[in-house]
């Protein structure tokens, strides 16, 4: 596993952080119900998600004997409404997590988790409405910047960041990635990448992403790190700033 | 059996088939019949199917319909029409539609005007996209006697049980422009709809197919009648007309020295002689390879000599219809001077008469140049006159080679997509749609079609697999599934209530395109290039857009920005653009030229400096025996002498020109960007050079773990290594043999996995398929949509299953119908078995047949100066490098 903080690791080549000291696994942005969603649009994809996002959950548990989970928001697709196929993805993923033995279910409201409050009861799991501190560590989705200033190191997703990468012959190829660095104000960060098997992110080496909120006003986007996942191994990188020159 | 006829009937015999008011008004109106309508008058009274190839405006719609018109003629005067379609007529083009709607009730209604009994009157309707739906209804009610219709419109009709009714009396189906259907899926959709056709009305009907020529010709005829339910080949008599016109063409130089000319000499000669041409006749066509390259010769055209809108005009397919219609509408009525176009004006659009066709660079086939000059010149009686002005002095090979060939009656060969499963997919569900099918009647039906007589029954079954859901789990397939299929039973039918409506809003071949805006940092608007072209950008690439340079810098949700970079050199070719590749056939003949033509250069090739003076100023004159072949070939003087100085450069410098048995490879060094270059000199086509680069390419990255940079052209493909990486003969010799025992198939399949272009591919088999809809309960869904999840999709699908018959499908088209994987493996063969011989040689400057490579051989109608700046400094070198060895 690559430790990117102290005691803060990838786990294996997955899009899942691992912090020891919370034993706690930490994912973003599953966007459950996708195929469902995607169906009604006419688009036909096979149901690979759920089944993904379990088998990337059970190694992970496996590997690291964590007994908490944190989604760091966007756990559903829909902005409008919740939609059936998420709503029986979502039970079936956390009875999953009870085989698991996972005991801690934390959940962070992302720009997609409208209606999500629902949840909270029945399925017995704390929903936080922007953000959430545990020990020093600030969760939020990152969609808009953390209201507080506490916490030494800051998690969050929603950007989906990949890196394009060119390979012998000149063609390229996208790799999802995580992202971190320190903020403006000396805070450490870490950008998750998407769980969600089908999104691929966008390339932060290519694309210019600079003046989204987080970005223009908290960190500078070519001084992060570079951490590449393909599901079996993760690679550093080096900085943005590096990917981008050696294009 | 298909039977190729070479002996016209009578013009007695022929007129004799006809109805006598048919005949009456044919005879006022064209004296005589045409040749291809004396093979066609009886051979369709005869009820053969019939297959009648030749060149646009020689009466190829009137020698299937005098005939058609003449037996429905005899039922309307024994007042036996019903209310019943005879005839269907197909063309790929709404335009030509309509052109021959109007043709159709013109003598109709002459005829009948002339007729004093009363009698049920032959009607002729029309249906294609753009009929309004109250026309549509009222074709259901009252059908006309023959129905003019595009492929897709049929395929809609073939679902529509009211509208079958009226066709249970079907006696003809004509297909035009065959030559545009059968080489691509559009054509082999339209296949599938006729055997479903045949199956629903239950009879045969008569077949005739129209178009330009085709080779091989039989196989286009197998196109047009399929096989019976048997598996025996209908029978089908073919005319080939094309050659009973006459051809006058010749391949120009637009300077005496192409090789030391100035840009602007060139520049200046091409216009002037253009205008000359012009000036000298009331209308000219000149065809352009590229849109850009038809807006720039308009442009230029106009300002240097003065000519008004009224006078000459540009027609593209980007222009708007308005425009395209307004410029048809003026050529009809002989008011244009000139007109100028990319293809649009290839097809058999009615345009009135033109007297000469230019064609600016080479339009890379036999056929095609055929086409394309055959557009000039009235009827049969006068000949075709055009001229091919070549840019360049690989062009100049290209052209002379190609015009001799047409001389030679070699045509380059058309390839049907065979066995394509996403266009069956949309069948299948149509068919479901329809009524129940027992598995095995309905394969029998399939394999009617002549691109799907070899269906392989596995890819058969799994299409019905993935059709009726059953790659999903049960609980989705309510949403998935398209058709109701019953694996132990052997049924299938239809399924879903939003299914036919599906089939409406999604039917037809022809994908949608993103293109992405390409900006300033500023957000100027400067054109649009294709998403995959973008995919192959790094930031720092240079390249050309609408003749300018420049650099990329990032990209960012569909939009590329961009900063100017004039006076660089381009590092990426745009072959992405919408030039052609060479074809095949071609390209073998310009081998087999350069074989003969070297050999007779060779006879006077000596070192001398007297030679090499000349040969530097391009004045050497040809030996007795390269005049002998140059006398015999379609060019102009200038072009002769350039062809000759050109081939003895090579020969002096590299003491080899490559040929179609012996291929050069060449071992030298970019001084600019100080990489090594490997020049294969395989003269094959791109289709063939971009599987075979890929395959040297994946070899050279792995033998030594490095960076490679592809350039790929018609005449060979460069690869380019660092500095520091330098391979040997010997390890290219071990490449060759390696290749040889390797799975290629699996080579590429693992080469291209991951590209734009597999992900393009697969978004457009996806959407034939019904997997991705481009339209879904009435709402449309954006290209980029379907983007976005095709990628998606690709991956889930290569986990589920690597057979996936859209999967398959996606690979089938880029390495049988983009690339030519299967003659790329026959070549590597030869290497490895010495039926194609191969030199490996080393030299600091690239040899002169190498330049073209080097600085992007696709060349466009005017030159770019910085390419061409390069091209000169090579050609400073091989000379300055000539001198020395000759002292």
């Amino acid at each position: 596993m690559i430790e990117l903080y102290k005691g803060v690791y990838v786990v294996e080549g997955m899009p899942v952080l691992f912090i020891k000291k919370l034993n706690a696994l930490v994912c973003s942005d599953l966007h459950l119900g996708y195929e469902g969603v995607m169906a009604d649009r006419g688009i036909f994809l096979p149901k690979t998600n759920l089944a993904k996002i379990k088998e990337t959950l059970k190694k992970s548990t496996e590997i690291t004997g964590a007994k908490k989970l944190i989604i760091d928001g966007d756990i559903k697709n829909e902005f409008s409404k919740v939609h059936m196929e998420e709503f029986n993805e979502f039970r079936e993923l956390v009875s999953f997590l009870k085989e698991l033995d996972i005991e801690e279910l934390h959940l962070v409201k992302g720009n997609h988790d409208n209606f999500i409050d629902r949840f909270e009861r029945p399925f017995g799991i704390k929903i936080y409405r922007q953000e959430f501190l545990l020990k020093d560590v600030l969760f939020f989705h990152g969609e808009e910047l953390p209201a507080s200033d506490e916490g030494k190191l800051l998690v969050m997703g929603h950007l989906h960041p990949a890196v394009g990468i060119f390979n012998k012959l000149g063609v390229k190829e996208k790799v999802k990635c995580f992202l971190y660095g320190k903020m403006a104000d000396k805070r450490d960060i870490i950008i998750l990448p998407a769980m969600n098997y089908f999104s691929e992110g966008i390339e932060v080496n290519i694309s210019n992403i600079d003046d989204t909120p987080v970005f223009r006003r908290m960190l500078n986007l070519m001084d992060m790190n570079v951490v590449g996942i393909d599901y079996t191994e993760a690679v550093k990188f080096g900085s943005v700033r590096e990917l981008a020159d050696i294009l | 059996m298909i039977r190729v006829l070479d002996r016209q009937f009578s013009v007695e015999e022929s007129l004799d088939s006809l109805n006598l008011f048919i005949r009456k008004w044919f005879v006022s109106r064209y004296k005589e019949p045409s040749p291809p309508q004396r093979y066609s008058f009886k051979l369709i009274k005869e009820k053969k199917n019939i297959l009648v190839t030749a060149p646009t405006g020689s009466g190829k719609t009137f020698s299937a319909f005098m005939a058609v018109l003449s037996d429905l003629m005899n039922m309307s005067l024994a007042n036996q029409l019903e209310e019943k379609v005879y005839c269907i007529y197909v063309s790929p083009l709404r335009a030509l539609n309509n052109d021959i709607y109007r043709n159709l009730n013109e003598p109709l209604s002459e005829i009948y005007s002339d007729l004093s009994i009363d009698v049920k009157k032959i009607t002729v309707g029309i249906r294609t996209g753009d009929t309004p739906t109250s026309e549509r209804q009222k074709h259901i009610a009252h059908p006309p006697n023959i129905l003019v219709t595009t492929p897709e419109s049929l395929a809609i009709l073939l679902n529509s049980p009211r509208f079958m009714e009226n066709l249970k009396d079907l006696k003809y189906f004509i297909i035009d422009e065959l030559h545009e259907l059968a080489n691509n899926k559009r054509g082999v959709h339209l296949s599938l709809s006729i055997e479903r056709l045949a199956e629903a009305v239950g009879h045969d009907f008569i077949r005739i197919g129209m178009g330009a020529t085709l080779h091989p010709i039989e196989d286009a005829a197998r196109f047009l009648v399929g096989y019976d339910r048997k598996g025996k080949e209908r029978d089908c008599d073919v005319v080939d007309a094309t050659w009973n016109k006459k051809l006058q063409f010749v391949a120009m130089s637009p300077v005496k020295d192409i090789m030391n000319a100035k840009d602007e000499e060139i520049e200046n000669s091409l216009y002037s002689t253009m205008n000359s041409i012009i000036k000298k006749n009331s209308t000219t066509l000149i065809f352009t390879n590229t849109r850009s390259g038809t807006e720039r010769v308009v442009y230029n055209l106009a300002k240097r000599y003065k000519y008004g809108n009224e006078h000459i005009a540009a027609h593209h397919g980007s222009l708007s219809r308005d425009t395209r219609l307004g410029v048809e509408e003026m050529l009809k009525k002989g008011k244009l001077k000139c007109v100028v176009s990319s293809t649009s004006l290839e097809l058999g659009i009615d345009i009135g008469s033109i007297d000469n066709v230019i064609q600016l660079g080479s339009p890379k086939s036999v056929a095609r140049v055929v086409q394309r000059i055959g557009r000039s010149g009235h009827g049969f009686g006068n000949p075709a006159i055009g001229e091919v002005i070549v840019t360049n002095r690989d062009d100049l090979v290209e052209c002379s080679v190609m015009l001799d060939s047409a001389v030679k009656r070699h045509l380059d060969s058309f390839n049907t997509p065979k066995n394509a499963l996403d266009v069956l997919c949309q069948h299948i569900v149509g068919m479901a749609l329809n009524r129940k099918w027992d598995v095995e009647e309905a394969y029998e039906t399939i394999r009617c079609s002549y691109p799907y007589h070899t269906l392989d029954k596995q890819d058969y079954f799994a299409v019905l697999r993935y059709l009726s859901g059953m790659y999903v789990g049960l609980e989705s397939r309510r949403v998935y599934a398209k058709i109701w299929y019953d694996e132990k039973e052997k049924v299938f039918g239809r399924r879903g209530k939003l299914t036919k409506l599906i089939y409406y809003l999604n039917l037809g071949t022809i994908p949608d395109e993103v293109s992405v805006d390409v900006v300033t940092k500023e957000n100027k608007h400067i054109g649009n290039i294709e998403e995959e072209f973008l995919a192959r950008l790094k930031p720092g690439d240079i390249f050309v857009l609408g003749g300018r340079v420049y650099r990329f810098e990032y990209s960012r949700v569909m939009k590329a920005y961009v900063s100017d970079a004039s006076g660089m050199a381009p590092t990426i070719p745009p072959w992405y653009s919408e030039q052609l590749p060479l074809t095949y056939e071609l390209a073998i003949n310009i081998g087999r030229f350069r074989a003969e033509f070297t050999e007779a250069v060779s006879k006077s090739a000596k070192k001398e400096k007297k030679l090499i003076s000349k040969l530097s100023r391009n004045t050497l004159e040809a030996n007795k025996d390269a005049k002998k072949i140059l006398d015999s070939m379609p060019m102009d003087d200038n072009a002769k002498n350039s062809m000759f100085n050109y081939f003895m450069e090579q020969l002096l410098f590299a003491g080899y020109v490559p040929n179609d048995r012996f291929m050069l490879i060449e071992q030298s060094v970019d001084e600019e960007s100080e990489r090594n270059l490997i020049i294969f000199h395989s003269l094959y086509g791109r289709r063939i050079n971009d599987a075979m680069s890929r395959l040297f390419g994946i070899k050279i990255a792995d033998m030594h773990d490095t960076e490679v940079g592809v350039n790929i052209t018609d005449n060979g493909f460069v690869i380019m290594t660092p500095e520091d990486v330098r391979i040997t003969g010997k390890e290219i010799h071990a490449i060759i043999q390696e290749l040889g025992r390797s799975d290629l198939y699996k080579m590429l399949r693992e080469n291209i996995r991951r590209t734009e272009m597999m992900k393009r591919r697969f978004r457009h088999c996806a959407a034939r398929s019904f997997m991705i809809l481009r339209n879904y309960r009435g709402i449309k869904i954006g290209v980029r949509r379907q983007h976005v999840n095709s990628q998606a999709i690709l991956k889930a699908v290569e986990e589920m299953d690597p057979n996936f018959p859209i999967l398959k499908e996606t690979y089938r088209e880029i390495f049988d119908d983009l690339m030519d994987l299967p003659r790329t493996t026959g070549i590597i063969k030869g290497l490895v078995e010495g039926s194609i011989d191969y030199k490996v040689i080393t030299s600091d400057i690239p040899s002169p047949f190498s330049h073209m490579m080097l600085t992007f051989g696709e060349a466009d109608v005017i030159m770019m100066s910085d390419r061409r700046r390069h091209l000169k400094e090579l050609r400073k070198q091989v000379l300055a490098k000539l001198k020395e060895m000759s002292k």
